[in-house]
């Protein structure tokens, strides 16, 4: 239905084609970009630095999380700074990464960590704050102490709220990497696509890449995350 | 004085023991007596009942004894050695279920063992062994939003049974069941108890349930508590519950309970409780306390 109006109005050619293409240009430079393997190869560098990115920050994030729904005196000091730091848009850390770390990965997958650790550790900490008190007692009668206590009874008894934690993670992780790949023009990735659009000014590309970035958050929204959320409201009984 | 060193000789003894709560309800802080010193000997294998007035304190007499709560004051020691956190020997059934939602019916009765290292294929065996007792072999594999609340006490009755504890710590875990299942279960629990030589702390509002049960009852004051009394129970096990002498010895106790009970509403009605001339009130008073074991 929308691709209909998109092509009946650049059918109209109020604009020129090389300014507002319609559907089947844009289909065109898809279909290309596929058949040469740019597309596959971008998708793969961005996924990569996602996941490696991501993973990081989830570990970083759960164990900043816990250190602060247990400890008043963390939840002071480094709880309050994240706190602070969380509204500072992550991609305002590339140009210290560039120096710290260098002109390389480094600097792009510190932004996308940064991007999301704030937000999962501030959801990790609600979350666990929010755990009815009787699975800890449960727990710690059946004699569960430490590090296991964390990963068997408070992990799972917060996963129903951690999840929606996780998954904002990674949308700001997602936003975090694109912003850093369009300032970085020396690297590949899919907002790749983007820079050498504008670089032939082929606005078909253009849309073919922001197509492109819409579509692999939409499917990591709704296929995992989604997905993920069903099976855990499902499984806990919150869920008919 | 005597107590004092008997306390490190018996199987459980409380020395002096004192706990109260900071309340923080953002607009006010207080500070809440929930136990005044008290001092408790229990010997190995006993069957105790504890019977108290609502907010008595009796929970968190069994919380400091299972070591999820620290007492502000005294000692508590169990096998001579003062209880500092919970431990495998002691095992806590809370009124609520609290099963684990992410787990099976079976993961959740297994985790205890689990944790201390036990290998699968026994595990599974104790687990089928435990659940049998609470009649529920059919639900190993069940989750437990899938249970009523019955079958949900249970499940968790069978988790602590399963640990096989020295000493079963019991806080009204009867107390959300039907009638019928709770007789099943007295009958399994007395019949369990005897078989195992377990120590039992059972917290009860149920003056039959307590008679029936227990080798002393000990009867604790309205807040902050204290015990008031200790009462020995005469009867042998096994007892049988229409038993008349029962009836008669709960009939006894029952009026100086219903003293501590209306202590209590007396603070909270004020002189219309007085004036009224103790008019029954719904839960906890006369109807309540000694019916529907
Ligand atoms: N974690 C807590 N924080 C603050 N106050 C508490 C806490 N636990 C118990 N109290 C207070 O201690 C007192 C005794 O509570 P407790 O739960 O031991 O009573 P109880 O005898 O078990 O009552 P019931 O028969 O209603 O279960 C109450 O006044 C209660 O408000
Ligand atoms: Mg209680």
């Amino acid at each position: 239905m929308l691709l209909g109006i998109w092509q009946w109005l650049s059918s109209l050619r109020l604009a020129p084609s090389y300014l507002f293409p319609g559907p089947m240009d844009v289909f065109r430079s898809l279909r290309e970009m596929a058949a040469d393997g740019t597309l596959l190869i971008s998708i793969r560098l961005s996924m990569g630095r996602m996941i490696i990115g991501y993973s990081i920050s989830i570990v970083g994030g759960l164990a900043i999380g816990l250190a602060s729904a247990r400890s008043r005196l963390f939840k002071e000091t480094v709880g309050s700074l994240i706190m602070a730091l969380q509204s500072l848009p992550s991609v305002c850390w590339l140009p210290l990464a560039l120096i710290w770390f260098g002109i390389n990965e480094m600097s792009i997958m510190v932004v996308v960590i940064l991007g999301a650790i704030f937000s999962i550790a501030i959801a990790t900490e609600s979350a666990i704050r929010n755990i009815p008190p009787i699975y800890q007692k449960v727990g710690r009668v059946l004699g569960a102490r430490g590090f296991v206590f964390a990963r068997d009874i408070l992990f799972f008894a917060a996963l129903p709220e951690l999840i929606g934690g996780l998954k904002i993670g990674w949308t700001f992780a997602w936003r975090s990497l694109m912003a850093a790949e369009l300032i970085r023009a020396d690297v590949n990735g899919v907002a790749r696509i983007l820079q050498t659009g504008r670089e032939f000014n082929d606005i078909a590309m253009m849309l073919a890449g922001m197509i492109v970035i819409l579509v692999i958050g939409l499917t990591v929204d709704l296929a995992v995350f989604g997905t993920l959320e069903r099976k855990i409201r499902r499984r806990w009984g919150l869920e008919k | 004085m005597l107590e004092r060193y008997a306390a490190f000789f018996m199987k459980i003894g409380f020395l002096e023991v004192s706990k109260s709560f900071i309340q923080d309800n953002n607009a006010e802080i207080k500070v809440v007596q929930a136990l005044l010193p008290l001092s408790l000997s229990v010997s190995e294998g006993e069957f105790i009942c504890i019977i108290g007035p609502s907010g008595c304190g009796k929970s968190t007499l069994l919380n400091l004894l299972a070591g999820l709560e620290k007492p502000d004051t005294g000692r508590i020691l169990v096998d001579g050695v003062t209880v500092n956190g919970p431990g495998s020997e002691r095992i806590l059934v809370f009124q609520e279920p609290g099963l684990m939602p992410w787990m099976t019916v079976a993961h959740n009765v297994e985790y205890g063992w689990k944790l201390q290292g036990v290998p699968a294929a026994e595990r599974c065996e104790r687990v089928k062994k435990y659940l049998k007792m609470v009649h529920l072999s059919q639900y190993a594999g069940t989750l437990p939003h899938q249970l009523s609340g019955g079958m949900k006490q249970r499940v968790s009755i069978a988790r602590a049974l399963a640990l096989e504890p020295k000493v079963l710590l019991m806080d009204e875990p009867f107390s959300a069941l039907d009638a019928q299942t709770r007789d099943i279960l007295h009958d399994e629990l007395q019949r369990i108890w005897q078989e195992t030589g377990t120590t039992i702390l059972f917290v009860t509002h149920n003056i039959r349930e307590a008679v029936y049960l227990a080798d002393r009852i000990v009867i604790m004051t309205a807040a902050p508590g204290s015990i008031k009394n200790v009462v020995h129970v005469p009867f042998a096990h096994p007892r049988k519950k229409s038993s008349t002498e029962l009836s008669a010895f709960s009939a006894i106790l029952h009026d100086e309970i219903k003293q501590e009970v209306d202590k209590v509403a007396a603070k909270e009605l004020g002189r219309e409780w007085l004036a009224d001339n103790k008019p029954p009130i719904p839960g906890e008073t006369s109807a309540d306390v000694g019916a529907g074991i």
